[in-house]
């Protein structure tokens, strides 16, 4: 409950839905297979979303519009990575994804922005939609082919590529994320991998740490949430390597 | 008070979307259905942000058809964070009470019992989120808003298909 409720808070203030902190936990502090780990985090990501989602969207905070738009480019993606995903190495995607995520962290810890965020969250106007578009399909493409969650790649591409001010990117990514997690785990849930009891306690933290976090986010400076995100994409690309290194050269892994 | 005033349509062609001049706030009959006008009242509930220049404005006070068009989208957005949060607490509340449950002697009804919740507990909250889509879609659709009624049309059904097929999206 209490890793619950810690994945809750993160995942809600940054829109990430979580995951990045359930998984390592279940699967290196609990000793859960991989097989049940992921399942019971995606329902959290769920759970997370519709907890976070519900303050955001009563607060003006999320882009009903824009989520609309890119879900539809991220399931599109999805459902092409997973019928592609026979046909690509997901190891070399793995690392490619990796560095990746590693130069926006990087870019993200290092550089400041030169962009001022809007004075308030009516004064902006979402740029670039044909970028955000096929991000959004490429996220999808990589939830489907790595089991990452959409957030970490398209809370920087609305906040840089589309310039959205970086609270409503957030914001925006958690009311996307629960819908596609929805169906991962329904997909799952029909080939009875998903673990109720494991379930309950995690799900019952998650939804308090992201009633917490959603509370907390609108407070908490820009300056400090870019830098928490720049934190997690690090991990991210940490995680990513890591796979991606084991599946190309096993051997330097063993 | 001067005030800039926004426009928070999104337009996925990339088009710009339909700023509000003096004019327009003068003659609201000359706003489209899908704008909505920033106003005072409006940004005090938006919360604030790292605070840049505000550019001097152009509106005074809202007009009637501009609160109304205004209203109808702080009433939509309500609808849709409702649905979000009765999804969250009534399935948050069906596991407490299952946890609850297992603290109790463990007999075969009570064991039948906390299986119930789980199932329904997860049920109402994987429904929540496509529930929450499909609000969202209707809700603009009536606004007029049909290109997004039709996005959101689109998203359930590529799901449906997503999770019919065993495709994990």
């Amino acid at each position: 409950m209490v890793v619950g409720g810690l994945a809750g808070a993160l995942g809600a203030m940054l829109g990430i839905g979580g995951g990045i902190v359930l998984v390592p936990a279940l699967v290196l502090g609990f000793g859960l297979p991989l097989e049940e780990a992921v399942p019971a985090s995606l329902m959290c990501v769920v759970a997370n979303s519709c907890a976070a989602a519900a303050g955001y969207v009563d607060n003006h905070l999320s882009d009903i519009r824009l989520g609309l738009t890119l879900e539809l480019a991220t399931v599109l993606g999805a459902i092409a990575g997973g019928l592609v995903a026979a046909l690509i190495a997901p190891a070399m995607v793995a690392v490619v994804f990796g560095l990746f995520t590693l130069y926006v962290a990087l870019q993200m810890m290092l550089l400041r922005s030169p962009r001022g965020e809007p004075a308030t969250l009516d004064d902006y106007q979402p740029t670039n939609y044909p970028l955000g578009i096929s991000g959004s399909f490429v996220a999808g493409g990589l939830s489907a082919l790595l089991g990452v969650g959409g957030g970490p790649l398209k809370v920087p591409l609305m906040s840089y590529g589309m310039r959205v001010p970086f609270k409503v990117a957030s914001a925006t990514s958690n009311l996307m994320i629960g819908v596609t997690g929805a169906a991962s785990v329904a997909a799952y849930a029909l080939r009875g991998h998903l673990k109720l009891a494991l379930v309950s306690p995690l799900v019952v933290g998650v939804l308090a740490g992201a009633y917490a976090g959603s509370r907390l986010m609108p407070k908490v400076p820009t300056a400090v949430l870019k830098k928490l995100f720049a934190l997690v994409l690090l991990s991210v690309a940490g995680q990513m390597l890591w796979k991606g290194g084991a599946g190309l050269w096993p051997s330097v892994w063993e | 008070m001067a005030e800039r005033v926004g426009v928070s349509e999104g337009d996925p062609d990339g088009a710009e979307p339909p700023r509000v001049s003096a004019a327009m706030m003068a003659d609201p009959a000359a706003l489209g259905s899908n704008t909505m006008v920033a106003t005072p009242a409006q940004q005090a509930e938006a919360p604030e942000l790292e605070a840049e220049p505000v550019t001097a404005g152009l509106a005074e006070a809202p007009s009637q058809g501009v609160t109304r068009v205004r209203d109808r989208t702080l009433a939509g957005d309500r609808w849709i964070a409702r649905v979000l949060r009765v999804g969250a607490v009534l399935s948050g509340g069906m596991f407490v009470l299952s946890l609850g449950l297992e603290a109790l002697p463990g007999t075969e009804s009570t064991h039948v019992a906390i299986d119930q919740l789980r199932k329904a507990a997860a049920s109402l909250l994987l429904v929540t989120p496509v529930a929450r889509l499909g609000v969202a879609g209707t809700l603009l659709g009536l606004r007029g808003e049909w290109r997004y009624a039709v996005i959101a049309a689109g998203v359930l059904g590529l799901l449906a298909l997503a999770v019919g097929a065993g495709i994990q999206a």
